[in-house]
């Protein structure tokens, strides 16, 4: 086409500065040696020799694969034509207990953690004590919810406050270790100021500390109940209530309706509620200077953001 | 002193109030709390005596059996968490960079493409990863193959979040040079847009890594591979030390997996 | 050859940045455009190769009606148009090699760019072009490494990598010091000279502007108030193009001087 041919004529051959030199004169420019990056290449390397052991070594019907995008769809077909509107109460009640358990289960986390979480901050209580409540934390934050919810259960029999003593533990590691971060990363100004004018500990705490961290604290319980209603919609399945025990039976029962009517609600559930608390917490942080910037590129606050995806 | 007693004291400005926003936000919170409490039956005397009676789980706990290690069954069950975790990242991590390339205004002109791509990334998101494998194992059957599909779309669900989180914030100075340059927008990507987030994105991927092995652990309860399977048949026939064994020792294996991958994703910022 | 007929841009959000223009440069024309902030310099210089496109009126480049080129057309124009930044717009994290390659994009396949491997042809180029600014030493070196200087010397090896026929440089200077900055405008002046190549500069200082240009323009509210010989501009033209009185800050000798 006429019009992709925009360049001016001189464009056949390269413009004097820019052109090959010819074969009879000596070399042109010689860039300098390239350097090395031997960690780079050995470390790809490993990367891609543990993904090619995996695929070749697992145990997986992989002919199975190519039916299951059919698989995928007829379930999808099925259960969304064959919906029942009677039922749209019941399920909505059970997401309401989900998300009951997911609040419960954060409101005594925090309250659990916030304490704790005193403990762990070596700017407040010295390092051995630190390091011995900090591993509590890292215990409590690997150990998944929904293990914790197996062991609730038979103690507290097939009801919800299984499944929010599961999250409630469970969030305690990941809160805690959020709030510490928090206040290490506190200005020590007006803690020192606070103890320049001869104030005790817990006047320390209340008017140096408490007033810089209380909206990021906030923050962070409410993206973590946003977390635990993942967490919470999921207990069901192992029988801890919420609307996951509703989901795990129709599909049990090949009740397909009632399960892409249950899949529908959780969806559109977790998104109502991200929505709501994602908007009350821009609010919160928009008052207030971070205390701890959100720095991607620092590996040890990165967690602390990250967790929130973790203990699920 | 004279100066600070005679004078009548000066008005000070009026003072400001706690915001109506987080008195609102308190009460709130208070009243969520004691509805939810209600409903969910919470009464802190039953927590006490339940914990305090008599339970298998708990009894296990304390004497957890160590010599999970060296079950065969259980060693293979955690190679297969293993293996579903590694496939898993490799798969839909690597999936989600174009996917999050493809919702930000830079790499996608057009709008309502764009807000199609938003969209699915908010539903695949929503859907926590026991209820993926849950679907899967439905429709596709029990096994590693479940668990590998529900993993894959965890895992887009975490980094395409996480990345486009970042390519929010990056350098439009060098988008602006490509385009200027004549670069086709798969090149200008390429160049000007992914070398601003590598380190943050393999960051992601190993963060990723370190959830699906956590995750992958949890998928057999449904019946989609791992030593969930394993941990399911001790929980039904109530072998709770067994469990306790296998649940600890896996977890500290993941402990030390994360120790590694913090380490490394040091090094590469 | 650039053209502009009665040409406009009017922002969406109401603002007129070009009023009418009607402006011809030859090939290898040494423009400098001077004018305040928001007198429409910037929307001049990036009207040429498309990115602000005209409201209304003619733009004609190398013989293409800017306007009528479609996405395939505007990218084989702006290959053959090089761009200059004040923020340099280089990629930070990789290194000058890999910036200066950019300019050579469009030559080159995608799925070579994906991979990340060059033809030699192209690296050879590159080399080239660091060659002339002098800057071939820090070939692997990262660009966040480097001095602003040095930066800008690398935007110019990647502009002139794509072998243009035009050069647009939107205050290139802004943010160099004063010897830094003649370094550079020195460089233009030479590439233009030497290869030939249409320049169009955008500059706030004016002693910088009547030092090197052949030919100076002056914006003031989108509207060309001025349009002659670097040798005929003196502080009178320039009051009358910035319609004040000239300050400190309006000279380089003198802002770096403060």
């Amino acid at each position: 086409m006429a019009q992709s041919k925009a360049r001016s004529k001189v464009r056949g051959k390269l413009r004097v500065g820019l052109m090959p030199t010819p074969p009879d004169q000596p070399a042109g420019v010689e860039l300098p040696s390239k350097p090395v990056t031997t960690f780079r290449w050995v470390s790809t390397a490993l990367a891609l020799a543990l993904v090619l052991w995996s695929v070749l070594k697992i145990d997986a019907k992989w002919s199975r694969l190519i039916d299951a995008p059919g698989d995928m769809w007829t379930l999808c077909t099925v259960m969304f034509s064959s919906m029942e509107v009677n039922k749209i109460s019941g399920l909505v009640g059970k997401m309401w207990e989900s998300i009951a358990i997911a609040w419960l289960g954060t409101v005594i986390a925090a309250l659990l953690a916030v304490p704790l979480s005193f403990l762990a901050a070596d700017n407040l209580v010295g390092r051995p004590i630190a390091w011995v409540t900090r591993q509590v934390f890292n215990v409590l934050r690997a150990i998944p919810e929904i293990i914790l919810a197996l062991a609730f259960i038979p103690i507290f029999g097939l009801k919800p406050m299984a499944g929010v003593l599961a999250i409630g533990v469970g969030s305690v590691g990941t809160l805690g270790k959020l709030f510490y971060e928090v206040i290490e990363g506190i200005n020590k100004g007006p803690v020192e100021a606070a103890d320049a004018v001869g104030a005790s500990r817990l006047q320390r705490l209340r008017w140096g500390v408490l007033p810089q961290v209380a909206p990021e604290i906030t923050s962070f319980l409410l993206y973590r109940f946003e977390v635990n209603i993942r967490a919470s919609a999921v207990l069901g399945v192992v029988g801890a209530g919420g609307i996951g025990s509703a989901l795990a039976q129709a599909l049990s029962f090949k009740d397909f309706g009632t399960a892409g009517l249950g899949l529908i609600i959780v969806v559109l559930g977790t998104i109502a509620v991200d929505t709501i608390s994602g908007a009350v917490r821009r609010r919160i942080v928009a008052g207030s200077t971070p205390i701890v910037k959100p720095d991607l590129n620092d590996p040890t606050k990165f967690e602390a953001r990250m967790d929130d995806f973790g203990g699920n | 002193m004279t100066t600070l007693d005679d004078a009548p004291p000066p008005v000070l400005p009026a003072k400001p109030g706690v915001s109506t926003f987080a008195v609102g936000g308190a009460l709130i919170a208070a009243a969520l709390t004691i509805v939810t409490a209600r409903s969910v039956g919470f009464s802190l005397s039953e927590i006490i005596t339940n914990f305090t009676r008599k339970n298998s789980p708990a009894e296990g706990l304390l004497h957890p059996d160590w010599g999970q290690i060296w079950s065969r069954r259980s060693r293979t069950a955690f190679i297969e968490t293993l293996q579903l975790a590694v496939i898993g990242t490799a798969i839909g991590a690597t999936s989600a960079l174009p996917l999050a390339l493809w919702s930000t205004t830079f790499g996608n002109p057009n709008r309502w493409l764009r807000m199609l791509v938003r969209s699915c990334n908010n539903v695949i998101r929503s859907i926590p990863d026991l209820l993926w494998a849950l679907l899967f194992v439905t429709a596709v059957g029990i096994g590693a193959l479940s668990g590998l599909l529900a993993l894959f779309f965890f895992s887009l669900a975490v980094t395409t979040k996480l990345t486009s989180d970042t390519l929010d914030g990056i350098d439009m100075g060098p988008i602006e040079a490509a385009n200027a340059s004549g670069a086709s927008l798969t090149q200008m990507l390429r160049t000007a847009v992914v070398p601003q987030i590598l380190p943050s994105y393999t960051s992601f991927v190993l963060y990723n890594f370190e959830l699906n092995l956590r995750a992958s652990a949890v998928l057999g309860l449904v019946g989609a591979g791992g030593i969930g399977q394993r941990i399911e048949f001790f929980r039904g026939a109530g072998r709770w030390e067994e469990l306790w064994g296998l649940v600890f020792m896996f977890f500290l294996v993941v402990f030390i997996v994360e120790r590694i991958s913090v380490t490394l994703r040091r090094r590469l910022i | 050859m650039i053209r502009f007929s009665n040409a406009s841009v009017t922002y969406p959000n109401g603002v007129s940045a070009m009023k009418d223009l009607d402006l011809e440069i030859a090939d290898g024309e040494f423009v400098v455009i001077v004018g305040l902030s928001g007198a429409g310099k910037s929307t001049l210089i990036r009207a040429v190769n498309g990115l602000v496109p005209l409201t209304s009126g003619e733009l004609n480049v190398n013989g293409h009606d800017v306007h009528a080129l479609n996405r395939a057309g505007l990218r084989d124009l702006r290959s053959d148009i090089g761009m200059i930044f004040q923020g340099f717009n280089l990629v930070d994290r990789t290194t000058v090699l890999k910036n200066v390659l950019m300019g050579r994009l469009h030559e080159v396949p995608t799925w070579r760019t994906l991979i990340g491997k060059y033809p030699q042809a192209d690296i050879d180029i590159a080399a080239r072009a660091l060659a002339r600014v002098e800057i071939i030493e820090k070939t692997y070196t990262r660009a966040s490494d480097l001095s602003g200087g040095q930066r800008q010397r690398v935007g110019i090896a990647r502009a002139l990598a794509q072998d243009p026929s035009i050069i647009l440089a939107d205050e290139p200077v802004a943010s160099l010091d004063p010897p830094t900055s003649h370094v550079v405008m020195r460089y233009l002046q030479q590439i233009c000279r030497e290869l030939g190549i249409t320049t169009i500069v955008n500059l706030h200082f004016l002693d910088l502007a009547t030092t090197y240009a052949d030919r100076i323009i002056g914006l003031r509210d989108g509207v060309l108030v001025f349009d002659g010989p670097g040798s005929e501009c003196d502080d009178t033209v320039f009051e009358s193009i910035y319609g004040r009185s000239l300050t400190a800050d309006d000279t380089m000798t003198k802002h770096g001087a403060l």
